[in-house]
């Protein structure tokens, strides 16, 4: 199956690694991974602010990318796989690219949901010897309804133990331009999260969203905390060997 | 009719306006068919006894107690008995039939305080007793009707209230309750219909559990079932 | 709508709950506790999501007839006798309320729990004519005796510790203090009884008033708004005009969600159906029924698709149980009668974008408060949806925002410059890999930038940065695909 890979501008930028990872796992799922560099970002931030028309001049470009295409947009990010779902409603007084817009919402996948949804696939041959935590990001879970999946993905990797944390469904505090314009709100959100956690005794936290991962990571960081920090796509590429938390490399 | 007043036209003015655009619905505009009313509990009707059982669960979930009488007699022994264990000696009561029976039954044994009394006495009563017109098994709750006898005083000020609930007026859901004390013409409605689940309680401080606090601290629902009139 | 906290700003309001350890501990618990017996309540309905999809359709069908219904509900009341005042904004309905108060002579006046009477700020203008009424629900009297705003909508006085309310009821009623949470319970029953007794005039709001009947709902579990609603001779009602709903069947649909949903009881203790005053037909209870129909800024709210729907809120409080920003700092914080999610929305709604605004940005739209909503009122969609009204208005000139929004506006417009063309996405991506600075370096950004790039500092008080990786991916898939 030919899949459009859309990484994200946060991958792209900060975590090129998911998007290997995430290539690698479509390949060895069977798929035939289409990568258009002209992608640059959802428009997602200025959305969540309140600039809706910033937001539709930087969605437009992908209006142009994958608008007019059919195959599946394959994203390792729930948020903007939500933004992406989003583009009817942010383009429905312009008849001109309504179409395009509906056309790219149905064809777009959160990685997990992907694979698990439409490949039907849950084993990637993976490994990863540790407990793992996995954070369900707001959007991924209450947005596009992804809750199983990664786990049914996570209980295939071989020497993976999933760790449930109380209150799973409790918010990192990221929020987009939240984390900066209300800091302390967000790291006591954090915080909170976070206490869960250091409880539940993991060797790694895993997620679908880089944003919840860098206000994860980053504060584990700043803790000089153990705890490792992983994408989905990461845990399922396999080795296990990824970058430590928030710093550098 | 009131006055037509400057605040009602301009009010009823900016609603029309901020709905002039609102498309009007299918066939009926105003009307919400079966679909509005809530879902039909899961399962076949209740039979009496399961009406019972579900109104004794949820009633004693909320902190009442239920008692069973069969006879008149038993009725008479169950407001004594309760009475007595709650220390009470002056009863403020309502002047449904079956609870006047009561009164004249029990006479000697403490001071009845009909509901009319002055103020001052219906604040000395340590129980209240009346009937209830409804109950509800889904929720546990007994409901009091205005227009079958004043509840609102001995159901409210007393710190234990007793209600005579006759098993026919046991109903099974909240719908069922509302089609029964609902009506399309107003002057047909009790003024004040009270629905009462169990006893008064707060938690506002710190979170801790007080039962009791403007209204009873207990509360006992009588349902009489047995052959005859037993609550007559 | 009168804003109940000190004028500081959210952010600083905030700031200030959050270093309050005692308040975060008794939030923790209060939230904790509700959205647990919350979702205990609702696992017992085999049919939860079908009876929130009803409600919030008959809460739709009831807004968008408001205009036939508004008027069924007023002719409806006044034939049974209620009198139906129509009050625009809050100083008009406080003047209707202080009209009556004077007309019948009423010295003591007692209040069940009301948010709409917070609303209009009724307490201080009955206070200025010198008629304060006492609240009789035990958390509101107990802020009224201390003072303070209500800090939860469920339980107003979480905030105050026994050993608070044993002194606040020392001073008031002479009693010794002490620290049995039911006995200083039993002196407040004693204290507010007299209350009661000697009260000419009750004051209450609604939880919904009946289109077809004239009918008003008061839900309860202390039985305070029973007392304040049979005792006094004459009875007034605050309505918001959202509040009607068209059938008294209806009734039966709320009736099962708002309570679970906020506070996990199957059903709130006491439910008072009132259809008209009880007296003129010889009953006990009131003589006179006034009911107040308040639009303060309703109607605007109305005339928007977007917003109408916030006017379904049956304020149950379950959104303020869910959500994480709450739980953290608080009702106070928010500075306005309603807090929370909902709070967050229908503020700057009712009492404008310049005194409101900016509780809009206080979210991280994580949509906890949606996904427990009984009518399913989407919140983070309309917070998003007020972001946009406030940028406009800023945009427009309307809205002061000061240099931080006029900075955010410049970079969020530079941002999408960028990004809007993979030509200068490629061109900002290596310039922010050849000029050196925290991006680069990753960890805690040096005092410099911080001072220079408040976004930075912000991060970085608490969390480190992940640094631009080299190589984009961009780069890598070139590198690898050839």
């Amino acid at each position: 199956m030919d899949v459009s890979l859309f990484v994200t501008c946060l991958v792209d930028q900060f975590w090129p690694e998911v998007g290997t990872a995430a290539s690698l796992v479509l390949r060895r799922a069977g798929c035939i991974v289409h990568f258009d560099a002209r992608q640059t970002c959802c428009g997602q931030p200025a959305f969540n602010a309140g600039y809706r028309d910033e937001a539709r001049a930087v969605a437009r470009a992908l209006l142009e990318i994958y608008g007019t295409r059919s195959d599946p947009i394959v994203v390792p990010s729930g948020s903007c796989g939500a933004m992406l779902r989003h583009l009817p409603e942010l383009f429905r007084d312009d008849p001109g690219a309504f179409p395009r817009a509906r056309s790219i919402a149905k064809r777009t996948h959160e990685l997990g949901a992907f694979l698990v949804r439409i490949l039907g696939v849950e084993d990637l041959g993976a490994s990863f010897a540790g407990r793992v935590a996995w954070h369900d990001s707001c959007h991924a879970r209450r947005w596009l309804g992804i809750e199983e999946e990664p786990r049914r993905l996570i209980a295939r990797v071989a020497g993976a133990e999933l760790v449930e944390l109380p209150d799973r469904e409790a918010c990192c505090g990221f929020g987009g331009t939240f984390a900066v314009k209300h800091p302390e709100i967000s790291v006591a959100m954090l915080d909170a999260k976070l206490a869960g956690l250091r409880a539940a005794g993991v060797d790694a936290v895993a997620g679908s969203d880089v944003s919840c991962l860098m206000q994860i990571g980053g504060r584990l960081a700043r803790e000089r905390s153990p705890i490792r920090v992983l994408h989905l796509a990461e845990l399922l590429a396999g080795d296990g060997a990824a970058a430590a938390p928030g710093g550098p490399r | 009719m009131a006055a037509p007043s400057e605040a009602r036209d301009e009010i009823m003015g900016r609603v029309r306006a901020a709905l002039a655009r609102v498309p009007i619905g299918p066939a009926l505009p105003w009307e919400l068919g079966a679909e509005a009313r809530s879902p039909a509990p899961p399962g076949p009707p209740l039979d009496l006894d399961g009406k019972i059982a579900r109104f004794r669960a949820m009633l004693e979930r909320a902190g009442g107690h239920l008692h069973f009488a069969g006879s008149p007699e038993e009725t008479t022994n169950a407001v004594r008995e309760i009475a007595n264990a709650a220390g009470a000696r002056r009863i403020l009561h309502s002047e449904d039939h079956r609870v006047l029976l009561r009164a004249a039954a029990l006479e000697g044994e403490f001071t009845w305080v009909p509901h009319d009394e002055e103020r001052a006495e219906l604040l000395t009563c340590e129980l209240g007793l009346t009937a209830a017109q409804w109950g509800v098994a889904e929720t546990g709750t007994i409901v009091l009707e205005s227009a079958a006898e004043h509840h609102r005083l001995a159901s409210l000020l007393p710190p234990v209230h007793i209600a005579l609930l006759d098993a026919p007026g046991l109903l099974e859901t909240l719908d069922e309750l509302l089609a029964a004390v609902g009506s399309e013409d107003p002057d047909d409605m009790s003024r004040t219909i009270t629905m009462i689940t169990g006893p008064s309680r707060t938690a506002d401080i710190e979170l801790t559990l007080v039962v009791g606090v403007h209204g009873p601290r207990e509360l006992h629902v009588i349902l009489l079932r047995g052959a005859g009139n037993p609550l007559a | 709508m009168t804003a109940s906290g000190p004028p500081a700003s959210f952010a600083a309001r905030a700031r200030a709950a959050l270093g309050d350890d005692r308040l975060r501990q008794a939030l923790g618990k209060a939230t904790a506790l509700f959205a647990a017996r919350r979702r205990t309540a609702l696992a017992e309905v085999p049919d939860w999501e079908e009876l929130r999809q009803r409600a919030a359709r008959i809460k739709r069908e009831a807004l968008n007839g408001l205009h036939h219904y508004l008027e069924q509900f007023a002719a409806n009341a006044e034939t049974a006798g209620a009198e139906i005042h129509w009050a625009r904004d809050a100083a008009e309905a406080c003047a209707i309320v202080s009209s009556i108060a004077r007309r019948i002579g009423a010295r003591h006046l007692v209040k069940a729990k009301s948010m709409t009477t917070e609303e209009i700020g009724l307490n201080a203008a009955l206070e200025r004519d010198g008629r304060l009424p006492v609240e009789t629900d035990l958390g509101e009297w107990i802020i009224q005796l201390a003072g303070e705003p209500p800090s939860h909508i469920i339980v107003p006085a979480i905030h105050k510790s026994r050993a608070d309310v044993a002194a606040l009821f020392a001073a008031e009623l002479g009693i010794p203090p002490t620290d049995d949470v039911a006995e200083l319970t039993r002196a407040a029953r004693v204290a507010l009884r007299q209350r009661f007794a000697a009260a000419e005039l009750g004051i209450s709001g609604v939880n919904f008033a009946v289109a077809e009947t004239g009918s008003i709902l008061i839900l309860e579990n202390e039985g305070n708004a029973r007392m304040a609603t049979t005792l006094p001779r004459v009875h007034v009602a605050i309505v918001g005009i959202e509040k009607i709903v068209p059938r008294f069947e209806h009734l039966a649909v709320f009736l099962r969600l708002l309570p679970r949903s906020g506070t996990g009881q199957h059903l709130t203790t006491y439910q008072s159906i009132l259809t008209g005053p009880s007296a003129i037909v010889g009953d006990e209870g009131p003589e006179e029924l006034h009911i107040v129909l308040l639009d303060n800024g309703r109607t605007a709210m109305l005339a928007s698709d977007e917003t109408r729907p916030a006017l379904a809120c049956i304020r149950c409080g379950a959104c303020l149980n869910a959500c994480p920003v709450y739980r953290e700092i608080g009702g106070h914080a928010y500075g306005s009668t309603y807090p929370g999610p909902i709070g967050a929305v229908i503020t700057p709604l009712l009492a404008g974008l310049e005194r409101g605004g900016d509780l809009a940005f206080a979210s991280s739209l994580c949509g906890a408060c949606r996904e427990v909503c009984p009518v399913d009122i989407d919140l983070p969609g309309l917070l998003i949806e007020l972001r946009s009204r406030v940028v406009e208005g800023r945009r427009r000139g309307e809205l002061a925002g000061g240099r931080a929004a006029a900075f955010e506006r410049r970079a969020i417009a530079t941002w999408a410059w960028a990004m809007a063309s993979p030509r200068r996405y490629r061109l900002l991506s290596r310039l922010a890999r050849a000029l050196p600075g925290p991006w680069r370096r990753g960890g805690r950004p040096g005092r410099l930038a911080a001072r220079l790039i408040p976004a930075l500092r912000a991060w970085g008080a608490a969390r480190d940065l992940r640094p631009l990786a080299p190589r984009t991916f961009r780069d890598l898939w070139r590198e690898d695909e050839g």
